[in-house]
């Protein structure tokens, strides 16, 4: 029987279908945001399509093959899928690097931190309405880019790694060019910073926005920056120190609060650390001459995990093997796998303007189509709700106040 | 390797060990004492789940979960093996880590694999296809 508050529900109950393609998400996924009014009240994800069938694929391919293929996984991960798979291949034997290769690896990771912790940054200043941010940050990703040529030839997908080290050379005659272009970085991200420590509309915005809690990062097993902003401690750089990371000096940064805003600041100060990473590498790449590649020539069988501190969390990887050339198992996990289901935790009880923000906030790679979305309510009306207008239409109002 | 033996102490009567190498541990766990396991390493290690990998052998199918114990970087790999390969079957751990959610029903729908006990037993990837796979990653190894 309909009782009048039941009644009042169902009325007030409206579904959001948010994709599955959309600018927001790093793939096409669907999430249907169940909204009471303007407050979000349950969110349901859907996923799987973009299942393009990688571990079955990396299966029919030898070892050096699996290293371009799981490169192709995600374009801003380039280096981190590669580097969680070769460890773990390393892994079945216990295979020792090069120490120039383990620097030239480590390089490369960070500089790939720092792109796609750049990237993120200007993302959450567009879904904000807060341009400007935007803008500057990736003006300065691009120099970011600009190394990577220099360093692989390639600004993405940059084919440097091979079990036992590295396939490239870093050109000594290079690094003081790579320098200069920190140098200048590294004052562009104090300003960064100060910016989010400064600014009263990035505060208002992002400030107690989207909490995910200590005990359900545990919960969800969130990895990266998500978990790292909740005050779980955790970064593979410092748990299981591989390549360069434990001849390098740099801090694990942790903030308590959980919100999108402390996902911020985490990125930014770790954009920092890894500027300081660089550095140090490339002043040991002046210095230590030698072999960059382990001449590998079997792997023999049995099971190896690898994983990696990837801008968004841990990679992991793991291989079985069985004494030929290639894997019989390849197992493959995103950090984003772990980390999205955290949004049933940090969007319940937020304003719908604040999805938006909050579903970026795990830094979710995204893709260039946008999609009208659809609002049907339970009497079947439909109607157009564009939730990136509602984020920045929000904005502009509190800019309005100042 | 030391690190690991208060844990095989604790629990040496229900687990077998089978590779143990620096920060790795491989273990056999028959499907009757997964949850307790589990929970030793949840709950009172405080160890995170990674993920979890099925795969297909001569001797059936497996599930082999990856336990990180961030504080000291050694990884726990509890293993249920399934010898009915036409009907396998195992406990849910989901109940205890909810974390384990997708991956068990990633594994449900590309292996077969019936997780007693687990709170949403819908597929992950194939949810509303028109044309459903039917355990696309049993090839007959």
């Amino acid at each position: 029987m309909k009782t009048k508050s039941n009644l009042k529900n169902i009325v007030n109950k409206n579904q959001i279908p948010l994709g599955p393609f959309h600018p927001l998400l790093e793939e096409a996924e669907y999430f249907n945001i169940t909204v009471d009014g303007e407050t979000v009240v349950d969110i349901d994800m859907d996923t799987g399509w973009m299942h393009r069938g990688h571990e079955f694929i990396s299966e029919q391919k030898t070892f050096t093959q699996s290293i371009y293929l799981v490169e192709r996984i995600c374009g801003i991960c380039s280096t981190s899928h590669p580097l969680a798979c070769v460890h773990a291949v390393e892994d079945v034997d216990n295979i020792e690097i090069p120490l120039r290769g383990r620097y030239i690896r480590t390089l490369v990771g960070e500089l790939e931190r720092i792109h796609s912790h750049l990237l993120w940054v200007g993302l959450a200043g567009h879904f904000i309405g807060y341009d400007t941010v935007w803008m500057w940050a990736w003006k300065y990703r691009e120099p970011v880019l600009q190394m990577f040529e220099i360093i692989s030839g390639n600004r993405n997908h940059y084919g440097m790694l091979r079990v036992g080290g590295v396939g490239k050379d870093v050109d000594p005659a290079s690094v003081p060019e790579l320098n200069k272009i920190l140098d200048t970085l590294d004052k562009k991200m104090d300003m960064i910073a100060k910016i989010a420590n400064d600014d009263p509309v990035l505060r208002s915005r992002l400030v107690n926005v989207g909490i995910l809690s200590k005990k359900d990062a545990i919960d969800f097993c969130a990895v990266g920056p998500t978990s790292r902003a909740s005050g779980v401690r955790g970064d593979i750089r410092k748990d299981e120190p591989t390549d360069a990371y434990d001849l390098v000096d740099f801090n694990e940064i942790i903030t308590k609060n959980g919100d999108v805003y402390d996902k911020f600041v985490v990125r930014v100060l770790e954009t920092l650390e890894s500027i300081k990473i660089c550095r140090q590498c490339l002043n040991k790449l002046k210095i230590i001459d030698g072999p960059i590649l382990n001449n590998v020539k079997e792997i023999s069988a049995g099971e190896g995990i690898g994983r990696y501190e990837a801008p968004r969390g841990e990679v992991f990887h793991y291989v079985r093997t069985d004494g030929t050339n290639r894997p019989i198992r390849h197992k493959v996990r995103a950090p984003s796998y772990n980390n999205i289901p955290t949004f049933q935790a940090s969007c319940k009880g937020i304003p719908i303007a604040d999805a938006l923000i909050t579903l970026a906030g795990v830094d979710p790679c995204y893709c260039c189509t946008e999609r009208a979305i659809r609002v049907t309510d339970k009497n079947n009306k439909k109607n157009n709700i564009d939730l990136l207008k509602l984020s920045r239409d929000k904005t502009s109002n509190i800019r309005g106040n100042f | 390797m030391a690190d690991y033996q208060e844990f095989i102490n604790e629990m040496g009567s229900k687990i077998k060990v089978e590779i143990k190498k620096k920060r790795r541990l491989y273990f056999q766990v028959k499907n009757d004492d997964i949850l307790e396991i589990i929970d030793h390493l949840f709950n009172k290690m405080g160890c995170r789940l990674s993920t979890a990998t099925a795969t297909e052998t001569y001797n059936g199918v497996e599930a082999l979960y990856h336990f990180s114990d961030d504080k000291t970087g050694n990884y726990y790999c509890p293993r249920v093996v399934m010898k009915d390969k036409e009907n396998p079957e195992m406990n849910s751990i989901t109940p205890i880590v909810k974390g384990a959610e997708w991956i068990e029903r990633e594994m449900a729908e590309w292996w077969g694999i019936k997780f007693i006990g687990h709170p949403r037993p819908i597929p992950l990837l194939s949810r509303n296809h028109p044309k459903a796979p039917n355990k696309p990653m049993r090839c007959g190894r």
